[in-house]
């Protein structure tokens, strides 16, 4: 007994299955980038970006040139809170880039603001009062990391209406203590 | 259980505790971050330095091809052994269980069928095939024909072909690791940054 060489038709096979393979990851990442590609699934806030060089510089990765290409100055006061736009000038005039603190990839749910507070309530909250974002009931500082302040809006009266008294102040940061399997 | 069945499940149980081991282990260091270990800078270089080890696997098959008139490089050989377990050990660090794009999740699998089928074809194989000499030598010695001793080890030799596709498994399938695993990079660099 001895090991046996390998057939001759062995690695010309496996050359063929190769080159049909890369073949098809060139159709793959054309057709469908983010499936070949990414590292995970693009956060609800960007799934309307159709390409990804919109936000990716070829080889330099995600450059805060194309993120203003989108989130532009004039964009920011005219869309945001002025909390938020100074925020973002205080940062910018730091020479953070956006990455500093925004990330992308980790989900269609996830946030995509690092360092900021997590949402205690989870994707539940969104879900039962219609809204998208944390800013519907919350008012926050200029540092992220601070309390958020519960504002006083027909949202946030509703959800304390709701729940025979079981709503209030103090209980609602972990909804799904008591809403079991999002019921 | 045969000394192969107890070879292999040994062989199995430990790829599957280093990988576990791994995986977890990578669990540990993505607790601190944001983002997966993978996708933060100590992750890149672990990834890095897990295909530097990974290529010290090549030089013994070129090294054989290059000189092949030379003595078998035992050393090199050695090299590549460690080389082709630590390599792909510090790859699964690199990843963790975060899988998601099909080009990654392709060159993972395609370094893990060939990590496996070395381990297999190193560990049990050539246990099974010397097993397997060992007993039809003791069997001619003892004046059974060659034939005879054939067929006496039949399912011996069943085994030991079981085991032997690794061969057809290891060397060819290198080539599409080789070719995922520089997609992979490239791609990587293309979207992440040099």
């Amino acid at each position: 007994m001895r090991y046996l060489p390998l057939p001759r038709t062995a690695v010309p096979v496996v050359a063929v299955a190769t080159v049909v393979l890369l073949a098809w990851l060139g159709w793959g990442s054309i057709r469908y980038p983010e499936t070949f590609w990414a590292p995970g699934d693009v956060s609800r806030y960007h799934a309307d970006v159709a390409r990804c060089v919109d936000c990716h510089e070829p080889f330099q990765g995600p450059s805060p040139v194309k993120c203003l290409a989108c989130h532009s100055e004039k964009r920011f006061v005219l869309r945001s809170k002025p909390v938020v736009s100074d925020l973002h000038r205080e940062v910018i005039a730091q020479q953070k880039t956006c990455l500093a603190c925004h990330t992308e990839h980790r989900g269609a749910l996830a946030q995509i603001t690092t360092n900021a507070l997590l949402n205690p309530h989870g994707e539940f909250i969104f879900r039962v009062t219609g809204t998208s974002s944390c800013s519907a009931c919350h008012a926050f500082g200029a540092d992220m990391v601070a309390q958020p302040t519960l504002l006083d809006n027909d949202i946030v009266s509703h959800l304390f209406d709701e729940g025979e008294g079981a709503h209030h102040r103090g209980r609602m940061a972990h909804c799904v203590m008591c809403h079991v399997g999002g019921q | 259980m045969t000394p192969v069945a107890r070879r292999f499940l040994l062989v199995a149980g430990l790829v599957l505790m280093a990988v576990a081991g791994a995986i977890l282990f990578e669990g540990f260091l993505s607790l601190e971050t944001v983002l997966s270990f993978g996708h933060t800078r100590p992750g890149h270089i672990t990834g890095w330095i897990g295909l530097a080890v990974i290529l010290f696997v090549f030089i013994y098959p070129m090294w054989k091809r290059i000189r092949p008139n030379r003595a078998w490089p035992r050393r090199w050989f050695q090299v590549h052994m460690a080389a082709g377990v630590l390599g792909p050990l510090l790859i699964v660090l690199h990843a963790g269980a975060h899988l998601h794009a099909v080009v990654p999740i392709l060159a993972m699998v395609s370094m893990g069928i060939v990590a496996l089928s070395g381990i297999i074809g190193q560990a049990v194989h050539y246990l099974a095939l010397r097993t397997l000499n060992e007993e039809r030598r003791r069997l001619v010695q003892q004046g059974v024909s060659p034939d005879e001793a054939d067929a006496r080890l039949h399912d011996s030799v069943s085994r030991e072909e079981t085991f032997r596709v690794w061969q057809l498994i290891h060397a060819p399938m290198t080539l599409m690791f080789i070719v995922l695993v520089a997609v992979h990079v490239v791609g990587a660099l293309f979207f992440g940054g040099l």
